[in-house]
């Protein structure tokens, strides 16, 4: 840990800037110990300049970063943001075609919120297990594992967006098809949703090779 | 007949460099120590100065005068320092004339480390043999509150020198992580002197940067300047106050300026983690860059003019935010033998 490969022009010690103006604006006596801790120790170390994706305003989400950032091709962040924002409009028209489609009492249940509808495809879209291949005795063997939070986040928008791109229409445009997805996704139907549950089938047939995980 | 064919046995003996670097004998270092203030006081009577009073700087600047040199290398230049500085310290002799070791941990090899891990954790032993005496006592434990705040663990090199030995990454980790133990133990006060030894102070975060005091111009309305950097742009920016919110960048207007959606983001953001999203006027003059650098530097220029209209609590916020620090970040320069500054040529196998 003490040799490092890839440096950064910052000093080790920086610590990563916290942007959210609600953290900043509750009155001391709230904070429980632990917090006042933190924050004398914050006052006395230095911190990293804020990246010019993060923004302290409420239209700016880790989450659609990201995915922004996985969709940019050849680092066009213009046109990654542009079709994210297509893509989030699209959304929003199709719920709100269905709400004033539907009838009294099923209104209330469509969720016309175009975040809240990524979050939660992007949840339904996460596998639990994974697999693994480890060597033994020449063999490999998939191995089902456990995967980090990272990771299954990482696996869910990589399958939206390489689903995206092979199996659209060539008259189809990337916003169209991605909201179709989300869509899907949210209503957990989709050939998405269907990846996730061939890959949690291999792991539950592969049971057998559970014990040569070591980790 | 026969003839005695013998070789010497001092062709074995050539590696000059195997036995490491020179040792120097206690007696050849007060030698040379003595030798250091004759010559100080000589090079002060030469100097014309009071050979009581002359200081290392006096020294260094009357060589500097008596031996110029043009090298670049300042080590390489001709210089009078103490012994102490020069000849870097080394360990006497750790056994006697029977050979046998004075220290027990001798033929562990790193002897002094052992014997710090030893003491540390016997030292932890203590610590919790004593809460344990309180908790059969039924009295609470002490709580006393360090600060943490203004101190580091001794670096690993820092550590090599007072422990006279080479050490390896894996051992300086396991001695800080049982100090660390150490520490998150209610302890008393003979361990915190003892932990005292282990810590530096870290004064380089306290500099306090003075907050400049708003400015009127003409029609009475308060403004302040700020300056702002990013990756070649700069950019000088004047907040007013009593303002609709309108920024002006080189004589256009933002929406003009800046197409994209990020970038007024980002020239937004203090106002906007400030709540002042409409109050203040800013007009700003930038050159250098591209489009998301010049933004950035807009926005420390901005965040930094707006701290003489706020209070200084907000101001640490702004700074926990990441708004007040220059971003280091620029362009990595290519290497040669590599095709851009990471990336390698094609490995070819024939």
């Amino acid at each position: 840990r003490l040799t490092q490969v890839r440096w950064s022009r910052y000093n080790p010690s920086f610590v990563e800037p916290e942007v959210n103006k609600e953290l900043y604006q509750k009155p001391l006596e709230e904070l429980s110990e632990e917090e006042k801790e933190k924050l004398e120790l914050k006052a006395v170390q230095p911190i990293k300049a804020a990246p010019p994706t993060v923004s302290s305003s409420v239209f700016s989400d880790p989450m659609i970063s990201k995915f922004t950032n996985m969709m940019m091709k050849d680092g066009n962040k213009v046109l990654a943001r542009s079709l994210m924002a297509q893509t989030l409009e699209a959304i929003k028209r199709k719920q709100l075609e269905k709400y004033h489609k539907a009838p009294e009492d099923e209104k209330e249940a469509i969720e016309c919120n175009p975040y809240v509808i990524f979050h939660q495809a992007l949840k339904n879209c996460q596998p639990i297990i994974g697999l693994s291949s480890i060597t033994r005795g020449g063999k490999t063997y998939q191995v089902p594992v456990p995967l980090k939070d990272n990771r299954k986040r990482f696996l869910a928008m990589k399958w939206l967006i390489t689903e995206c791109r092979e199996n659209k229409n060539r008259r189809t445009l990337m916003p169209e098809k991605l909201s179709q997805e989300l869509l899907q996704a949210f209503n957990n139907e989709g050939p998405i949703i269907k990846k996730k549950h061939v890959l949690h089938k291999m792991a539950e047939a592969n049971r057998a090779y559970a014990h040569f995980r070591w980790w | 007949t026969l003839r005695l064919i013998y070789t010497t046995t001092a062709v074995q003996r050539r590696n000059v460099g195997a036995s490491g670097p020179e040792k120097y004998t206690e007696a050849f270092i007060k030698k040379q120590i003595e030798e250091f203030n004759l010559g100080k006081r000589h090079l002060a009577n030469m100097m014309g100065e009071d050979p009581e009073t002359f200081t290392q700087e006096d020294i260094d600047k009357a060589i500097a005068y008596l031996f110029p040199s043009g090298l670049f290398d300042k080590q390489a230049r001709p210089m009078m320092k103490h012994p102490s500085e020069i000849f870097p310290e080394q360990r006497k002799i750790q056994w006697g004339e029977d050979g046998r070791p004075f220290h027990f941990l001798f033929y562990t090899g790193k002897q002094s480390y052992y014997s710090l891990m030893h003491e540390t954790h016997e030292k932890l032993l203590n610590v919790q043999k004593y809460q344990d005496q309180l908790t059969a006592q039924d009295l609470p434990s002490q709580k006393e509150k360090r600060n943490l705040a203004g101190n580091r663990w001794l670096t690993k090199i820092e550590l090599e020198e007072m422990l006279l030995e080479k050490l390896s990454d894996n051992d300086y980790l396991r001695f800080i992580h049982l100090l660390q133990k150490l520490m998150t133990l209610p302890c008393g006060d003979m361990e915190e002197k003892y932990i005292q030894k282990f810590t530096r102070e870290v004064p380089a975060q306290l500099q306090k940067v003075v907050i400049e005091p708003l400015k009127y111009d003409e029609r009475g309305v308060a403004f302040s300047t700020g300056e702002g950097i990013r990756k070649t742009a700069k950019v000088t920016a004047t907040v007013y106050d009593n303002g609709t919110g309108k920024i002006t960048v080189n004589g256009i207007d933002i929406l003009h300026y800046f197409p994209v959606l990020q970038d007024r983001e980002q020239l937004l953001f203090p106002f906007q983690f400030l709540d002042r999203v409409g109050k203040h006027d800013m007009i700003c003059t930038v050159s250098g860059g591209g489009r998301s650098a010049q933004a950035g530097a807009i926005r420390l220029a901005s965040a930094r003019a707006l701290r003489s209209f706020v209070t200084e609590k907000e101001v640490e916020f702004m700074r926990q935010a990441g708004l007040l620090t220059v971003d280091p970040r620029v362009k990595e320069r290519k290497k040669p033998g590599q095709e851009g500054a990471r990336r390698k040529f094609t490995w070819k196998k024939r």
